[in-house]
């Protein structure tokens, strides 16, 4: 038997094809492996079913390289040929491809899944599905609150327990890092209402009264609105994809057995640090808003920054403006309860960390538009 | 494997890796022949890590040369570098499925982007790999559904589905009970045998090295490079030197003068 060594192995390969009667003899020679697999198959099958034969023999005396992808290709013509009654025989095997065929077995090919995949539950099933989804959301989220908000009592009426550092790190995080995207969406904002009032109002020569639209709409709404909306794409996602990585990590159960409840150690400073923060941060969108408004007023309206100045100053009231931080507040807490909930959510894997992270976002911004919606309507019946 | 006829199938030329300032190996040279299973041992923190990973090109060396068929893959352009990748396969310490898949998907999707099978084929060799390993009927499954032994057999499972020509295990054996790691070496010994593959395994697991190496390398931190080479049993019995004696004797390391070495 001819042996060739690894070097002098051409990386070509050549199938000769020999018909004596009813036999076909079948020299192979080369590399047979997963690159020319569907090219050589589909040759060797095509001359075997070319007419009616009793026997197949394939020589593999000068094969130099064989894998087990093409080894499983010969076992499969093997049998396709046995099934149409033509015996088949694969001869002069050197010892290294009787090893790889016997890698083969005909029970793990034969093997069924011991699992179907999971296809889709027809629809009636998936309204049950999502809906009690919805309801182990919702009572899961309540016992958060409800731990939270016993860990934040705790933490008051053992101030020593709470860890500082972290909470001034997440201070940092989410209120000084993002300061200048808060500074930047809000100028912008301020801009752009201040740039569409003035083309709506300078058709009744209303010009005057722009200052106080951008100031209004900045510290009533648009400031907390979208200082939220910011915070929770920001740090909200941010908490949910720490927590949850923790959770994989087996941090969080490392938490426990050493005897810390992970809500007060996780959970409450992040929650502290955005209660703190969003309040400064709206300030600040508010601000800069109202100097994007300027900027308009003062470039295109023919006002002075004096006037523009005083006209806002005339329009805000203090009640607007403590409420809008009361509100600020809210969504703050909001955001970050929500973020570390579906953190602790996460159950296994990076895919659930990304699930959670964007549920957290999500969740997130309907709660802010949700709870502004009830500041709006309980706020007009406070201030008849 | 027959020891006359030793062609190397990786060559490594003077290797040095640092971490910033801090040298972590310099002037390692070896081979690797066709067919061998090489161990390389060493305590943690010795740069056997960071060696393998210079070896599959995920990290690029100092100095120094890793020549495959002769090609540098430390220099390589990152076409013959996925050229080399293909050859190649390699078990990480965690297994590294990627959780988001079944098993049948992990191993699916190097033969989707590597070779122009149709599905039939694919899902044949699939079986086959699955058979391979010992998981025959599992491939519906996701990672987390599995035990640590078997992600890790079905991480060999994909680490062999382009057949590569050399395979690479990190921390084999690490975390698993012994039970799970002797059907682990039985595995590879089989696979060995079988399919001819030359394997680099890096271990600690001494049950583990006597049982599947045909040759053991051994890194230290303090010499910052190979100071054994040779048969696992020959360096057990034979070496002098009182690193290598303490390693396979399990042994706490003692020095003629009862020295010892503190880390702060």
């Amino acid at each position: 038997m001819k042996t060739q060594t690894q070097e002098d192995c051409s990386e070509h390969y050549n199938i000769s094809f020999n018909r004596e009667d009813l036999s076909l003899f079948i020299h192979l020679s080369g590399q047979f492996g997963l690159k020319n697999l569907m090219v050589f198959r589909s040759d060797i099958n095509r001359e075997i079913s070319k007419q009616k034969l009793q026997s197949v023999t394939i020589d593999f005396s000068e094969v130099c390289y064989l894998d087990s992808a093409a080894a499983l290709a010969f076992v499969q013509i093997e049998k396709e040929a046995a099934s149409q009654n033509i015996q088949c025989w694969l001869t002069n095997l050197n010892d290294e491809s009787k090893g790889i065929f016997s890698v083969i077995h005909a029970d793990a090919l034969n093997q069924q899944p011991f699992k179907s995949l999971q296809y889709q539950d027809d629809f009636i099933r998936q309204v049950g599905q999502s809906s009690l989804h919805i309801a182990r959301d919702f009572v899961n989220f309540v016992t958060f609150i409800g731990e939270l908000l016993v860990a934040l009592l705790y933490t008051i009426r053992h101030p020593k327990t709470l860890r500082g550092k972290d909470v001034l790190f997440y201070i940092h995080r989410a209120g000084v890092e993002g300061l200048p995207i808060v500074a930047l969406i809000g100028a912008l904002i301020g801009l752009i209402i201040a740039f569409m009032s003035f083309l709506q109002l300078k058709q009744v020569g209303a010009n005057i009264y722009v200052p106080a639209l951008v100031s209004f709409a900045m510290v009533r709404e648009l400031g907390p609105i979208m200082t939220a909306i910011l915070v929770a794409g920001r740090s909200g996602s941010a908490f949910a994809a720490e927590i949850g990585t923790m959770v994989v990590n087996e941090e969080v159960d490392a938490l426990h057995t050493m005897g810390f409840d992970p809500i007060r150690f996780l959970a409450v400073p992040k929650v502290l640090a955005t209660i703190i923060v969003v309040p400064i941060l709206t300030i600040y969108a508010d601000l800069f808003g109202i100097i994007g408004g300027m900027v308009i007023g003062v470039t295109s309206l023919d006002l002075t920054i004096k006037t523009y100045i005083t006209q806002s100053i005339k329009t805000i009231q203090v009640f607007d403006i403590v409420t809008s931080l009361i509100k600020a507040a809210v969504f703050a807490a909001l955001i970050a309860s929500i973020g570390c909930q579906r953190g602790f959510q996460v159950r296994s894997g990076a895919q659930d960390v990304g699930k959670f992270t964007t549920s957290a976002v999500v969740a997130a911004i309907f709660m802010i538009v949700v709870a502004d919606s009830i500041f709006a309507v309980m706020l007009y019946y406070i201030k008849q | 494997m027959n020891i006359e006829e030793k062609t190397p199938i990786i060559v490594v030329k003077d290797l040095a890796a640092r971490f910033g300032e801090n040298v972590v190996f310099e002037g390692v040279s070896f081979q690797v022949y066709k067919g061998e299973v090489l161990v390389i041992v060493g305590a943690s923190g010795c740069g056997k890590s960071t060696l393998l990973k210079i070896i599959i090109g995920l990290q690029k060396p100092y100095a120094g040369q890793v020549l495959y068929q002769g090609m540098d893959i430390t220099c390589a352009e990152e076409k013959e570098l996925n050229q080399y990748r293909q050859n190649i396969g390699v078990l990480f310490q965690s297994s590294a499925l990627f959780s988001s898949m079944t098993i049948k998907e992990n191993i699916e999707l190097p033969l989707q982007e590597y070779t122009d099978l149709d599905p039939a084929a694919i899902n044949t060799i699939i079986k086959m790999k699955l058979g391979m390993v010992n998981l025959a009927g599992y491939e519906n499954y996701h990672p987390s559904e599995l035990s640590g032994g078997m992600k890790k057999r079905a991480g060999i499972a994909r680490a062999m589905a382009l057949d590569p020509r050399v395979l690479f295990f990190d921390e084999l054996s690490a975390g698993l009970d012994p039970v799970t790691a002797a059907e682990l070496d039985d595995l590879i010994i089989k696979t060995e045998e079988a399919l001819g593959t030359t394997m680099v395994v890096v271990t600690h697991e001494l049950e583990s090295i006597y049982k599947i190496a045909h040759r053991v390398l051994m890194l230290d931190k303090e010499a910052k490079g190979i100071i054994a080479e040779g048969k696992p049993l020959e360096l057990k019995e034979r070496a002098t030197d009182p690193r290598v004696k303490s390693f396979f004797l399990r042994q706490k390391p003692v020095t003629p003068d009862e020295q010892r070495f503190y880390v702060n």
